[in-house]
């Protein structure tokens, strides 16, 4: 790659060495690249926060492009590719996600249909909205919350679950099973996590 | 749509002074950063740092904004527009817009327009523009030079048309808006660079007429906005209600007038003010008197504080922080005066609030040093502030559900992308309805624009892939674009807000204000210059008369030529300069008149006789 103002090379940087102009995206760029951080499930969460930091202060809008049409552009676009990777992979659980969608399955997106959710979870699950529901007709505030805390814990479960089978995958890309293992355990979390938020939303509505 | 985010700056041209200014629903501030200190200006009578945000609109087409608007909105409640940063974005049918003061609307449009004296009606971006240029005036008037950029604070909680709206009324103002700045951030900014501290703060704001909730944090010069939240329709002025509802009942009054009622807001707002200091009050409205203890008074605003906190421990989860987590509490905005709001913080989040800066002040302050650090090239390095968008971004799926691209608390700028697909054999356009807001469903969203991505070509259901892209920029405002993926058929559509103005309507406006900005100084220049005319006239006529012994005929005869050629002029010039003109000729012709006549009187002075007996 090289520099769109002075031609040098600038490799994957973001911003040209030479010349200090904000750089477009390469193709294949990952958000673990986007953050300088190295690919994994786990993350040096204090790392990421830092270099979050130092790249806002290097491609924000208020900093760079200033004079420059084109580079003002490639600046929004960069920041907002950063803010992406900083929301992406600062919780575990949309990192999971993420990672699952470098290899080939993106659950937030229609191929989550591709994954089948054994019938005895989907039945918990709609046992479980059935007593949210009945709770909350109730006003009993105390099964809200417990019926709540019973789902949080089975959720942290299936998280831990898929960064287990995401391990697994990263060592080897190969590895079917864990792909389908830790794909099983994250299609489970969003339903845990629909749960969570209809009974989020009832406790708001009470004030 | 690229070009509405891209805004090209000629390095050479010299620009003004960037100010910082607060459009608040009560008062409004404008400041700038002078020597490296943020400065409040004086902009109203008595050099008041504060503008109310009132506008009044007189039969005659003046205009009148700030505290002698706010007298007159006594006996003409109509046609003098309060609170106006609460229509912003809105339109004529918001359940809110109606539950609002005295004012009559203009039917058949999708922005609300109040019906005044003197002129059309007159749109919310309008109103706010009146104020706005007011506080340009007057910070050219103290910093003796021209102004011409500005950041803009918004509430936090302000929805994207209602940001956009904002923007305008800038824009109108013959203002560059560089940034709109969330108000609490922009408080946090004026604490921020004042102790040069690191650490994390929750910014309470409860202003007159909103509520914003916001927690940062500040690390090695990056200010990071962590969360927000607020309630754009809760603020001061819902004080003054209660307090005005209350006397209502007791005095089993149900259906007041609008004169009524704006005398009774204004009297409640006076027995507010009078509660953060006395233990109890009277209000005397309608020829009625009232007493209120204030103990009472907090009892009625309880729910209402009550509300804020549900929004604070909100912020507080979605930050991911606990309160004892925090560094400082900050308190912004003319309501946290109020001894049961301050008791109420300190209690909710465990700590004395800060408040060494003037909660009237604060905001305007923070704005003026964003304002500087954004075109002062020296200050760059200082801090930057990364802020999120308040509400999530979505669209319209099947079945009125609203999907979220972007979600609440975002860091801005942001991007998303979403796709989809046709569901019809050949069908050729698709429909996109985008929303802002947290609820399920599409119908309690609020919606913010709906536009037909047409020109697909004519394929089998389901085989066309067609992507919406969301764009935020820095100011939290959003663009959208949609593109068919297979054929490459793009469109970009720059998101109107339902309840906003077209680019022309602004466009429009503009022209208009420049064309009545010149009539208006025109006609100004006339005007004085006619007054000149007659005291000119009125002496020259005097001293004809008083001293024909001091006058050669052949003066006498350019003098009087001079005198003809005014009064003529006088009444038949739309030109102030060719009435100027003729002033002057008459002025230089009469000249060696008017010394003989100074002569004689200092000799008839002189003989002890006064001036004004001859």
């Amino acid at each position: 790659m090289r520099c769109w103002n002075c031609q040098s090379e600038v490799g994957a940087a973001d911003v040209c060495p030479s010349c200090g102009k904000v750089q477009p995206v390469a193709p294949g760029t990952t958000l673990f690249d986007v953050l300088g951080l190295p690919r994994g499930v786990d993350v040096d969460k204090a790392e990421l926060e830092r270099r979050y930091r130092e790249r806002s202060l290097r491609l924000h809008p208020d900093r760079a492009g200033k004079d420059d049409p084109r580079e003002r552009r490639l600046s929004l676009e960069r920041t907002a590719l950063l803010n992406e990777a900083y929301k992406t992979l600062r919780d575990p659980e949309p990192r999971a996600f993420y990672l699952l969608k470098l290899h080939g399955l993106d659950l937030l997106k229609e191929e989550a249909r591709a994954v089948t959710v054994p019938p005895s979870v989907l039945e918990e699950v709609l046992e479980l909205r059935e007593q949210l529901d009945g709770a909350r007709k109730a006003g009993d505030d105390e099964q809200v919350s417990m019926l709540s805390d019973r789902v949080r814990v089975q959720s942290a479960a299936a998280l831990s679950t898929a960064r287990s089978a995401l391990r697994r995958l990263e060592g080897n890309p190969s590895d079917a099973a864990a792909r389908d293992a830790a794909a099983q355990a994250l299609a489970r979390l969003r339903y845990h996590h629909r749960f969570l938020e209809a009974a989020e939303a009832s406790d708001e509505d009470e004030g | 749509m690229a070009g509405g985010l891209l805004q090209i700056h000629d390095p050479l041209k010299p620009r003004g002074h960037a100010v910082g200014i607060d459009l608040g629903t009560t008062n409004s501030l404008v400041a700038a950063v002078l020597q490296g200190t943020p400065r409040a200006f004086p902009v109203d009578e008595g050099g008041s740092l504060l503008l109310p945000s009132v506008v009044h609109y007189a039969a005659d087409g003046s205009v009148t904004v700030g505290a002698r608007a706010r007298e007159l909105a006594v006996t003409e409640p109509t046609s003098t527009i309060a609170s106006v940063k609460r229509f912003m974005g809105k339109g004529p049918e918001d359940a809110e817009t109606k539950a609002l003061g005295a004012y009559r609307f203009a039917k058949g449009s999708s922005v609300v327009r109040f019906e005044v004296k003197g002129g059309p009606p007159v749109t919310s971006i309008e109103v706010s523009a009146e104020i706005l240029r007011t506080l340009k005036r007057r910070a050219e008037a103290a910093l003796t030079g021209k102004v011409e950029q500005a950041v803009i604070t918004v509430p936090a909680y302000f929805d994207d048309a209602q940001r956009q709206a904002t923007r305008d009324a800038g824009r109108l103002a013959g203002l560059e808006v560089l940034r709109l700045l969330n108000e609490p951030t922009a408080a946090a900014l004026a604490y921020g660079l004042d102790k040069g501290s690191q650490g994390r703060f929750a910014v309470y704001d409860l202003g007159g007429g909103t509520f914003d909730i916001s927690i940062l944090e500040l690390v090695e010069g990056v200010f990071q906005v962590k969360s927000t939240g607020g309630d754009s329709a809760l603020g001061g002025d819902d004080f003054d209600r209660e307090i005005a509802t209350r006397f209502l009942e007791a005095h089993g009054v149900s259906h007041p007038d609008a004169a009524a009622v704006t005398e009774l807001l204004a009297a409640a707002r006076r027995a507010k003010e009078t509660l953060t200091q006395l233990e109890t009050t009277e209000l005397s409205a309608l020829g009625k008197t009232f007493g209120v203890r204030r103990a009472e008074m907090e009892a009625w605003i309880a729910p209402l504080l009550q509300r804020t906190g549900v929004a604070c421990r909100r912020a507080l989860k979605d930050a991911g922080i606990t309160r004892e987590e925090l560094d400082g509490v900050i308190l912004v905005g003319g309501s946290t005066r109020v001894p049961a709001v301050r008791r109420f913080v300190s209690q909710l989040f465990g700590k004395e609030p800060l408040g060494d800066i003037d909660p009237d002040q604060v905001v305007a302050l923070g704005a003026a040093v964003q304002a500087d650090l954004l075109t002062n090239r020296e200050r760059q390095d200082e801090v930057l502030l990364l802020d999120v968008i308040p509400l999530s971004l979505g669209l319209e799926t099947m079945g009125g559900v609203a999907e979220k691209l972007i979600p609440r608390n975002s860091a801005i700028p942001t991007a998303a992308a979403q796709g989809f697909t046709t569901f019809q054999d050949g069908q050729n356009a698709l429909d996109v309805h985008v929303v802002q807001g947290e609820r399920e469903l599409v119908n309690d969203n609020r919606s913010l624009a709906r536009f037909r991505l047409s020109g697909i070509p004519p394929m089998p259901a389901g085989m066309a892939r067609v992507e919406v892209r969301f764009e935020v920029n820095a100011d939290g405002i959003l663009s959208v674009s949609a593109k068919e993926l297979s054929t490459g058929v793009s469109q970009a559509i720059t998101v109107k807000p339902t309840h906003g103005l077209t680019d022309e309507e602004i466009e429009r406006m503009l022209l208009d204000s420049i064309e009545h900005a010149e009539e208006d100084v025109h006609v100004r220049l006339l005007r004085e210059q006619q007054v000149e005319a007659d005291r000119i006239l009125h002496d020259a006529r005097k001293q004809l008369a008083a001293f024909s012994d001091l006058l050669p005929d052949d003066e006498r005869r350019e003098v009087e030529a001079a005198i003809i050629r005014v009064a003529e002029l006088r009444d038949s010039a739309t030109d102030s300069q060719a009435l100027a003109d003729a002033i002057k000729a008459l002025d230089d012709v009469s000249r060696p008149f008017v010394e003989r006549i100074m002569n004689r009187a200092v000799g008839t002075l002189l003989e002890g006789r006064r001036v004004d007996e001859v």
